[in-house]
């Protein structure tokens, strides 16, 4: 690894700032969060930045986790992994992303890895933003050129790629209040337990008694970027949820995808796997 | 002097726990010394072409590089830059031609890491590309050749025909012939015949391969002295002085603890290439790989194996015919005596009367293949134990009949013509079904996840013949040393040795220190490998502890005093009229062992056998083919144990080490070149991946030619695990996979094809 400039202001706007003095002169320069991402690139010579930009000592406010009077689930970027698998608050207002975290990467990772760190960093292979995207969550984002606020779900343009600028943060993430909303994430993985998803599969069902009055279900992993199957959505709209109804949701989730073959399993492979998983998810969703 | 209580078999606390856990246990990993430079590697993104030219001008051009040295600067302090244990065919940077992806063309020296990969990076290569082999069938006949001309290393005689030989990738042919199959299979009511695979895969130990070569005094009159993470010093220091053209004590060779070798670290790894870069540079030079590098550095044997049986009505197999291909990768290393230890089992640890065994070495393009903990013994067990079960399934025997039908029974022959003795195999055999209650039926589970249970037993002939040596030095104070060469890489070997000198002299473990490894005051020893420590250092450390002891009596008695009450200290005080004086013991130990005919027979193939089973029962996903072993069950013969504890400790981790080979491990290959070459994508098992219910026992076994009654036992665990775990899918869900790794993918193609739809890919 090369030896690099590291910055660590003491302020979100200040750390804005220094990315958009960076970016202006074509610096390689780049936010550092938890850092367990990019230290990798980092070794492998894939990315040698001249400066960092450490996130670690901005306002404390950006690591506060809290449940707002609608129930809306408010938690700042820079929130490690670890603190929201172990948070009261985020169990509350949204257990399924407790759940997730328990599997998510490892103990190790987790404790420095931060929530805006995972989501910018934009690998497929990330497990929340797909959940996230299925609970219509939003980030907030600070850059020269203001606030703005966008939903995960628009968050993703390609391969490793946001739509955010050089020199724009992540500040917070909003999880909508669940109203009724129920979810479920299965992570498949097919080699060691723990490694990489080979499938990440988010669920989120809001039901009306007995019918689903509306559904998202989103794929990522064997994906460029988290995708809805609205195919499969489309199946479950106003039915109940017998095995039939699953049955044909997963072949649509299944028919209406293109899955990457790598290590994990070949296409075809996958396929097979989310027809299953995706009403095993349902099934869970349905037992919670 | 007072004898303590009994040392040997008790369950002893390892010697350097307390070292390890704080921190405080050296490695060279660690090392560093005033004016050390750092070596990185330029490696080869080609797998066989013709070096054109390498343009180091950028590299050496940057600040703070001390030097840039290619294959032909190495020439300048060794003549024939090649080593290797059977065959000198390893350069320790390239020259003329690179052999395989990841090869080391050309080293950068700078004070500062950094610097030195930084200039990697600007180095540049021109090649023209040759035409290359990966498989280890193709290579048979393939038109690509390797290496144009063999160079046999002249140690073993069994090489020496293939001295000079050309245009052949064929490192070793090995043939055992017993009997007559043809006529056997003529007569069998069942012929079986099968072909399986077996992956190329890795050691990863934590630690990776690091040597710390010093020079001192001028090139002709001066020494060299490595700090090397390596299983085997005395062989390093001869192979250094061999390719210096000095005598042995010219090269001293050092060893702390290792992180781990599991036979990564046998024979010369970072050695040379650091030795070369420290007298080209005359500075101590460190060359540690990084994790990543350990990909191209040294791996297990990828295999193709065809085992045909030819069996009667009431399951009894009357003929054995196999075909074992090894892929040997570009450097031959140890490959070759891979190929021909094995090729004494390959039948498996049956009786059978007519056997044939085709065992063949072979170079490819791809990076080097070794020992790894086993010794292709796991390639071999997972072909014949695969291939029992088919039998067993294809004549409706049990599986567990069908073995016992066929055992290696004591003093019965083994396809070598040597006879078994004190070989378990039957009461192994017996404790595994005992434990796994095979009499018992099974609960199947339910339509989507169903259970099943397999077994597998599998033995391995040590290698033979090797030598060791160690001295016991008894202390003015009654505390002692012991100087032997074997290297505790996490085996536990201190402890054992020390418990031996322990029985013997009766000073108690905690006043035995075990010297490490260093040539120049530690004796010979020929690798701490293959299991063989506890029997043949052990028997050397036994000797070398008797010999103190006797010393110690009969000084004694000269004065007068009684041997067996004095306390130590009292003797010497005696003698030398203060605490003053030492009594030195030396012991050493060479099995007997007679070389096969040109069939493979004799009657002395191995000083011990090792012997191995495991158990399984696993759950599989009907909908997804995913399946988890949820019980392992593993029982060996060690002989007496030493330390039950290590010895419980030994059996478990080989088990998940072959769990990994089994499961999850596997080298990626495109075009020779290694594409999962990290810890994120190549997956060894993580905690969570090891079977809630594993069950380890060392049978109630006695090897008598042992020192007391004790053999090898670091690779006994690996034997039956990948076998067991197919025979159990097999068993589960009726599908039967014949190459590893087993993934959930390839059951549920599997199970699609027994259902008549095929999955198709798009």
């Amino acid at each position: 690894m090369s030896p690099f400039e590291l910055d660590e202001p003491r302020t979100l706007r200040k750390a804005v700032a220094l990315l958009d003095a960076g970016t202006a002169c074509d610096e390689p320069v780049r936010a550092i969060a938890g850092g367990t991402a990019l230290m990798l690139m980092m070794k492998a010579g894939v990315f040698e930045p001249a400066r960092l930009v450490s996130l670690r000592r901005v306002e404390k406010r950006y690591a506060a986790v809290r449940v707002n009077r609608e129930g809306a689930l408010h938690i700042g970027a820079m929130a490690t992994l670890s603190s929201l698998a172990s948070s009261a608050a985020v169990k509350r207002a949204a257990p399924v992303i407790t759940q997730t975290l328990r599997t998510l990467s490892n103990v190790r990772v987790r404790n420095v890895a931060t929530l805006g760190g995972h989501l910018a960093h934009a690998d497929p292979h990330m497990d929340l933003p797909p959940l996230l995207t299925a609970l219509g969550a939003e980030v907030r984002t600070l850059s020269p050129a203001g606030e703005r606020t966008l939903a995960v779900g628009d968050l993703y343009r390609g391969y490793f790629e946001t739509v955010l600028a050089d020199n724009e943060l992540i500040s917070e993430v909003t999880v909508p209040p669940l109203d009724g909303w129920r979810a479920a994430y299965l992570k498949v993985t097919t080699r060691a337990a723990d490694d990489w998803p080979t499938l990440g599969i988010a669920v989120a069902l809001q039901m009306t008694a007995d019918t689903v009055a509306a559904a998202r279900i989103v794929v990522s992993a064997a994906t460029n970027t988290p995708l809805r199957l609205t195919a499969a959505e489309d199946v479950l709209r106003g039915a109940t949820l017998d095995a039939a109804t699953l049955a044909r949701c997963g072949d649509a989730a299944a028919s209406g995808v293109e899955l990457a073959a790598d290590a994990h399993g070949s296409s075809a492979y996958k396929r097979e796997l989310l027809r299953v998983y995706v009403q095993r998810a349902l099934r869970q969703i349905e037992k919670t | 002097m007072t004898i303590s209580t009994a040392a040997v078999g008790r369950s002893i606390p390892r010697l350097e726990a307390r070292a390890k856990v704080t921190g405080r246990a050296e490695y060279v990993h660690n090392l560093s010394v005033p004016g050390m430079l750092v070596a990185k590697v330029y490696r080869s993104t080609l797998a066989h072409a013709r070096i054109r030219g390498i343009d180091v001008s950028a590299a050496r051009a940057l600040p703070g590089v001390h030097a840039v040295y290619t294959g032909e600067d190495i020439r300048r302090v060794i003549a024939e830059p090649y080593y290797g244990p059977a065959f000198h065919d390893q350069p320790i940077l390239a020259l003329d031609k690179v052999h395989y992806a990841g090869e080391p063309v050309a080293v950068v020296l700078a004070a500062d890491a950094h610097v030195a990969e930084a200039a990697t990076r600007l180095i540049e290569a021109q090649y023209d590309e040759l035409p290359a082999v990966y498989d280890e069938v193709e290579a048979m006949t393939s038109k690509a050749v390797v290496h144009e001309v063999l160079k046999p290393a002249g140690t073993f005689a069994d090489l020496k025909h293939l001295k000079d030989k050309r245009d052949t990738n064929i490192a070793l042919d090995f043939h055992l012939r017993r009997g007559d199959v043809e006529q056997a299979f003529a007569a069998a009511d069942h012929v079986f015949e099968h072909t399986f695979r077996t992956q190329q895969v890795l050691h990863v130990p934590l630690e990776a391969f690091a040597t710390v070569a010093i020079p001192a005094g001028e090139h002709k009159t001066g020494t060299l002295t490595l700090h090397s993470s390596t299983q085997s010093p005395s062989f390093v220091r001869i192979e250094i002085a061999r390719l210096f053209g000095w005598p042995e004590n010219k090269v001293r060779v050092i060893v702390p603890y290792l992180g781990g070798g599991f036979g990564a670290k046998v024979y010369v790894k970072s050695e040379a290439l650091a030795a070369a870069c420290a007298m080209l540079a005359r500075r101590p030079v460190k060359f540690a790989c990084t994790m990543e590098e350990q990909f191209y550095m040294i791996t297990k044997h990828a295999t193709t194996l065809r085992i045909k049986s030819g069996v009667t009505r009431d399951g009894k197999i009357t003929a054995r015919e196999c075909e074992v291909w090894w892929n040997g990768g570009a450097y031959a290393d140890i490959g070759p005596r891979v190929t021909q230890k094995s090729g004494f089992t390959a039948a498996g640890p049956y009786e059978i009367d007519n056997v044939k065994i085709d065992s063949y070495a072979l170079y490819t393009n791809l990076p080097a293949a070794g020992a790894l903990r086993g010794f292709g013994i796991p390639q071999l067990v997972w072909a014949y134990e695969s291939h029992t079960d088919m039998i067993a399934r294809g004549i409706n025997i049990d599986p567990l009949e069908i073995r016992r039908k066929n055992l290696l029974r004591e003093g019965r022959p083994q396809a070598t013509g040597t006879l078994m003795h004190d070989a378990a195999l039957d009461l192994v055999l017996e404790r595994l079904a005992t434990r796994m209650q095979w009499s018992q039926p099974l609960d199947r589970g339910t339509e989507t996840v169903r259970r099943g249970r397999g077994m597998a037993i599998g033995f391995k002939a040590s290698i033979s013949p090797t030598t060791s040596m160690a001295i016991v030095n008894i202390n003015a104070d009654g505390s002692c040393n012991l100087y032997s060469s074997t290297v505790d890489m996490g085996q536990g070997s201190d402890t054992a040795m020390a418990q031996m000198v322990s029985e013997v002299t009766g000073v108690p473990v905690e006043k035995i220190t075990v010297v490490h490894p260093d040539t120049d005051v530690t004796p010979y020893d020929m690798a701490t490998l293959g299991s063989r420590s506890t029997y043949h250092m052990g028997h050397a450390v036994k000797n070398a502890a008797e010999d103190a002891r006797d010393k110690l009596f009969s000084l004694a008695r000269e004065l007068g005093l009684s041997a067996e009450t004095t306390p130590i200290p009292d003797i010497f005080k005696k003698k030398y009229g203060m605490q003053a004086g030492n009594i030195v013991g030396v012991g050493s130990f060479i099995p007997p062992y007679i070389s096969p005919d040109a069939n493979g027979q004799t009657t002395d193939a191995t000083p011990f056998w090792m012997i191995g089973a495991t158990g399984a029962e696993v759950e599989v996903d009907t909908e997804t083919g995913e399946f988890k072993v949820t019980r392992l069950v593993n029982l060996v013969d060690v002989g007496k144990a030493i330390n039950p504890a290590i010895v419980e400790t030994q059996i478990s981790g080989a088990t998940i080490m072959q769990l990994g080979f089994t499961l999850t491990e596997a080298m990626n290959f495109d075009a020779g070149q290694v594409t999962n070459a990290s810890l994120a994508d190549y997956k060894i098992p993580g905690i969570r991946d090891i079977p809630p219910a594993m069950e380890n026992e060392a049978v109630d076994a006695n090897q008598r030619s042992g020192p007391f009654g004790a053999k090898g036992v670091g690779e006994s665990g690996t034997f039956g695990v990948s076998p067991a775990i197919a025979n159990a899918i097999d068993d589960a869900v009726g599908v039967r996979l014949t190459s590893l790794p087993l993934t959930a993918e390839a059951v549920y193609r599997a199970l699609r094809v027994k259902a008549g739809k095929p999955l198709i890919d798009n």
